[in-house]
């Protein structure tokens, strides 16, 4: 089941938030805005904890990806311009990478194509909504 | 699997106990995390330089261009604790973080009831470890460092001993015990999978 989807810009701010299950707790908007901020803090850190040293080769290290508690499990996909989407899932949901890159498409083709969308700035789009939801409640 | 570091935090949220395999210069080196490196110290330490004169701490936080391994613990800390509180902010308060992944390591958390955290950072393949912490808590820690710590608790009129700078939890049982517990867990994990 899929519990949640967040959308940080490259900034760290919040600018998408839409909980698909009454499994969280509510919290105000101006917690999720504090959340967003704090996690985006933490992936900049964890990008710098990695064993390797930068000089060692290998890819260079990524920021967070997945991160599991007991109840869910949080799946952090971050775009080549910093955009960051979280989706949180329950523990065992298969395919959270695919649901992903699929929700980022339709981050593409529905806010990014939208002549009146404000880059950097919360989305209301109504389409994305829409297709958002379309593609979601299938799979709950 | 291998296994890279292994942090101890204490409730007043400082690091009591550092140990790391596979890393850097100080490999195998379990380092006591005094920020003051004391010339008494039984670790051969390589932040005295020959003249005896002590490298600075900005010295060693460019060395390669990472960060040393005391602030390394720091912004360990600063991780788990923000996740943490996260994830209990989200769901509900009595859930708990257990790891993250990144694409070149994973990092293991398990905390008691009395706010005692364990970090193990490993590569990513490795499976959930938590089992394994709770073990290095119950079999080594509560046995070697607390047990021992019972008659420095005798002197102090019984009041709790905490463990400021690391401070009896480098003990040589502990020590061993550790290094033979990882050593015994990495082969059966091995063997299992």
């Amino acid at each position: 089941m899929i519990l949640s989807l967040l959308i940080l810009n490259k900034a760290g701010g919040l600018v998408y938030h839409r909980d698909f299950s009454n499994t969280f707790t509510k919290l105000s908007s101006n917690d999720y805005l504090v959340l967003a901020g704090t996690f985006h803090g933490v992936h900049a850190i964890t990008a710098r904890l990695s064993p390797f040293g930068p000089s060692s080769g290998g890819t260079p290290s990524s920021g967070l990806e997945v991160m599991e508690s007991e109840h869910f499990r949080m799946q952090c996909f971050q775009t080549l311009t910093g955009t960051k989407f979280l989706l949180f899932t329950e523990p065992q949901q298969p395919n959270v990478d695919v649901i992903l890159r699929r929700i980022y498409e339709l981050y593409a083709d529905y806010v990014m194509k939208n002549p009146f969308y404000q880059i950097e700035m919360p989305i209301r789009c109504e389409a994305f909504d829409r297709h958002l939801m379309a593609y979601i409640k299938p799979k709950q | 699997m291998t296994i890279y570091s292994f942090y101890i935090f204490d409730r007043h949220c400082e690091c009591i106990y550092i140990k790391q395999w596979h890393e850097r210069e100080r490999a195998g080196a379990a380092i006591r995390p005094t920020t003051s490196a004391s010339t008494t110290s039984p670790i051969p330490d390589k932040r005295v330089s020959a003249g005896g004169k002590q490298i600075t701490e900005t010295d060693i936080s460019m060395r390669n261009g990472r960060l040393s391994v005391q602030d390394d613990a720091k912004l360990i800390f600063g991780v788990v604790f923000s996740l943490r509180n996260m994830v209990r902010k989200l769901s509900t308060p009595d859930d708990n973080f257990i790891s993250y992944r990144t694409n070149n390591y994973k990092l293991h958390y398990y905390e008691t009831p009395t706010n005692l955290k364990f970090v193990m950072i490993t590569d990513v393949k490795t499976n959930n470890l938590r089992v394994v912490l709770h073990q290095i808590y119950v079999n080594l820690y509560v046995e070697y460092v607390i047990a021992r710590n019972l008659y420095v608790l005798m002197l102090n009129n019984y009041i709790a001993v905490e463990h400021s700078g690391g401070e009896g939890v480098a003990c040589e049982l502990f020590e061993l015990g550790l290094e033979s517990f990882v050593v015994r867990t990495l082969k059966l994990i091995e063997l299992t999978t």
